[in-house]
Order: C-alpha cells, then sequence, then structure tokens
C-alpha cells in the first residue's frame, strides 16, 4: 500500500512545496520508511543528472568574441560590427573544431607556461614595474627587433604589473604581466612572420593558453584565471594591435 | 547611456553564457550549430536589452530566446516534427511512482547518465535539464518554454520515470 504524501515526493525534493508544507513533510519523513526512501532515491537522481547534464562549457574564443560585440571599438561601425560578428565566430569555430582535436603537446606552449610559473614564483617577476602602459612599451625599444601597442585598461579589473624581455625557442620576445582579482595573466609576444592566424584556446597543466597572430607578430596568454577573463583581455590586445 | 547599458548587459548576462551553451549543445547535438545559436541569442538579447524590464527574470529570458531561436532553425523544425507522437496520453501522468533503486543509481556512471539524458524526446529534455540541471523552479520553467506548469510537473515526472527505465534496462534489469 502506497502512502498517501507519495504524491509529494518530487515537490519536496525539487523544493516546490510552501514551506507549512515542506516543514510538515520533513516531519512526516521521520517516520515513513517509503517516503524517507523515495526522498533519498529522488535526491540521488537529481544528483546524478546534474553531474551528467553539465556536460558543455562554452568555448573561450565564444566568450572573446561575445565580449567584443558588446563592447564595440570606435573604429568600426556598428553595422560592420553586426555583420562581422557571426562571421568571426563561424571562423574562430570551424579553426579551433579543426585544430583543438588534433593539436599535438606543442614546445612552445610548455616552455611557456614555464616562464609563466616562474614569473608567479618570483618576487622580481618583471623588469620594468609600472601600471602605466606608456612606460612598459618604450623600455622595450632597442631590446626587441619589433615593436607592439599594449591596450587601454580602462576601468575594467585588469591592471599591468610591468614586463620584461623573455627567450623562447632561442627567440627574443616580451612577456607582459598582469593581475586580475587574485589571479596573473602573462601575455607573450613574440615575432612571426607569415600570415595571421585565429585564436586557439587550449589547456596546459590547468592554465588557460590562448594563442594567435596578428600580422607578423604571435601572441600566446597563460593564466590560471577563467577563460572568460582571459578572453576579455585577448579581445583588448588583438584590438590594441589591429592594422 | 549604451556604454552603460552595455555593461549591465555584460554583468547579468556572460555568466549566463556556460548554462545556456550548455542548454544549446543539447538542444542542437552539434558543437558548431550550439555555439551560432548562443552567438544570435546574446546577439538578439543584446539588442533587446533596452527594452528588458529590470527586475523580470533575465536567465528564463534568455533561454526563452535561445528556445525561440532554435525552435525556427531547421534543425529545431525537424526535431518538433519529429516528436508530436510522443506527448499523447501523457499528462495524467503527473505523479511517478516508481520503486526507489538507490543503488542502481549510484552504480550508473556519468556516461549511462549521459546517455539517458541524450534519448528523452526534446520537450521532456528540455524539461529536465531545466529544472535538475539549472535548478529552476517549475514556475520559471513553464515562463521559459511558455507551458502551463502542470505541463512542466507532467513532463519532469515522465522524463525522470523515462531515466529511471534507461538507467534500469542498461544495468540488466533491477539490482
Amino acid at each position: 500500500m502506497s502512502c498517501n504524501w507519495r504524491d509529494k515526493v518530487a515537490l519536496y525534493v525539487d523544493d516546490e512545496l510552501d514551506p507549512g508544507a515542506q516543514k510538515e513533510f520533513s516531519a512526516h519523513l521521520g517516520g515513513c520508511l517509503e517516503c524517507a526512501a523515495a526522498v533519498s532515491e529522488q535526491f540521488e537522481l537529481k544528483k546524478a543528472l546534474r553531474a551528467a547534464g553539465r556536460s558543455f562549457n562554452a568555448p573561450a574564443d565564444l566568450h572573446a568574441a561575445l565580449y567584443r560585440a558588446i563592447h564595440p571599438t570606435r573604429s568600426v561601425s556598428p553595422w560592420w560590427k553586426w555583420a562581422l560578428a557571426p562571421l568571426s565566430v563561424l571562423l574562430l569555430g570551424i579553426i579551433g573544431f579543426l585544430l583543438i582535436p588534433k593539436s599535438h603537446p606543442n614546445p612552445m606552449l610548455a616552455a611557456l607556461v614555464d616562464a609563466h610559473i616562474t614569473s608567479l614564483a618570483s618576487e622580481h617577476p618583471v623588469d620594468v614595474i609600472s601600471e602605466d602602459r606608456h612606460t612598459v612599451k618604450p623600455w622595450f625599444q632597442g631590446k626587441l627587433p619589433f615593436t607592439f601597442n599594449l591596450p587601454d585598461l580602462g576601468d575594467g579589473p585588469f591592471k599591468l604589473i610591468g614586463g620584461k624581455v623573455v627567450y623562447a625557442g632561442q627567440n627574443p620576445g616580451a612577456e607582459l604581466v598582469y593581475t586580475v582579482g587574485p589571479h596573473k595573466v602573462s601575455v607573450f609576444i613574440f615575432a612571426a612572420p607569415g600570415s595571421s592566424e585565429k585564436l586557439v584556446s587550449s589547456r596546459n597543466r590547468s592554465f588557460n593558453i590562448s594563442r594567435w597572430k596578428e600580422g607578423d607578430l604571435e601572441y600566446y596568454l597563460v593564466t590560471d584565471a577563467s577563460s572568460e577573463e582571459a578572453g576579455k583581455l585577448v579581445a583588448m590586445f588583438t584590438d590594441a594591435n589591429r592594422s | 547611456m549604451n556604454r552603460l547599458q552595455n555593461s549591465d548587459f555584460e554583468k547579468l548576462a556572460l555568466p549566463l553564457l556556460d548554462p545556456l551553451y550548455n542548454f544549446a549543445r543539447w538542444l542542437c547535438g552539434d558543437a558548431d550549430e550550439a555555439r551560432d545559436l548562443v552567438q544570435e541569442t546574446f546577439l538578439k538579447a543584446l539588442r533587446g536589452f533596452s527594452s528588458f524590464q529590470e527586475g523580470t527574470n533575465l536567465r528564463a529570458w534568455m533561454f526563452r530566446i535561445l528556445r525561440n531561436t532554435f525552435l525556427t532553425s531547421r534543425t529545431g523544425l525537424e526535431r518538433r516534427n519529429t516528436t508530436q507522437e510522443d506527448e499523447k496520453g501523457v499528462e495524467e501522468s503527473v505523479v511517478d511512482h516508481q520503486t526507489p533503486e538507490i543503488t542502481l543509481l549510484r552504480r550508473a556512471d556519468v556516461e549511462m547518465v549521459r546517455k539517458a539524458i541524450g534519448q528523452l524526446a526534446p520537450p521532456f529534455q528540455e524539461v529536465l535539464l531545466l529544472v535538475d540541471v539549472e535548478d529552476m523552479k517549475y514556475q520559471e520553467v513553464a515562463d521559459t518554454l511558455n507551458i502551463p506548469i502542470g505541463t512542466v510537473m507532467s513532463r519532469l515526472a515522465r522524463a525522470r520515470k523515462q531515466i529511471r527505465e534507461y538507467l534500469s534496462e542498461s544495468a540488466g534489469g533491477k539490482p
């Protein structure tokens, strides 16, 4: 024989009973094994469904594309913005889809994650210490065979700490270190002649890594901050360096 | 003014990106299509954000835009045409009196439960995802899907029943 309260089990577990009934049902559970077992099973089912149902996270480049759509740059008219945004997302999607599953361990990425970890551990993570991009950028003059722009961070969550010269694969490059909340972000820039390449996101030892190429420069962003935050800084860098 | 509205939108809507993308992936069953669907949803929402009433439920609003956009897509129309039959005779089965099978649930791995969710017909799958994965209240689901709250409850009961049956069959019968 079934208990009259059995009809309320799902409502109780989904927290859909009014507070009085919820309390009454709780009291009932103490004396009814049948309902207690049903409630317990229903909670177990919900837990399993939540774990299995939350299967997919939005890719980092989608974060970046949406951030850019929300904050249109002044140089591009709104009409173009709307036309370009879905197109760029589609392109990023196709390239990401083609590249990510086939990507092999990349020694350059591993070296730059190491460099980022070294900066995290160092008491002197940078050689030029300044929050002012107009101080940091000229410091690299004469030290690197190329130049680049640093984005205007505005009132956003990012803060520039400074920069230094790094070497990877025997080539000199710039490392710019930022903070976002409690997290640090390293942006590495190297000379790499050739055509531009779209953004590719990956993970290495739990760090979020974004790599893209604009003109003759190749950019890498390494951080333990969320892919959403990473996407924002990527968008700012690409806007600042678009030719 | 526009700047301020955009930053409000960023603050309120961007945290919904992962849940919306997850829901879109289940609806479309394809990464590229889900990406386009989410992109279109955000652009539509951004355009309509100035008319959005402060204090109303942004999450339900965004999920509704996503789902309506999906329903008018090719995949959405195909999906809708093939699932009319599944709902017949369901409305009365609001309550699910299955025998509790905790052992079975504990034994089911994530992949098996994922397959169980995947085999649900879309009207049941979307209610289950919104309640059990997104933790929405029945009324919020009713608003999102534009269906009566009674239908939410009956579809949810039916969906959970089918999940149990699938898991039970996959495990080779009752323990």
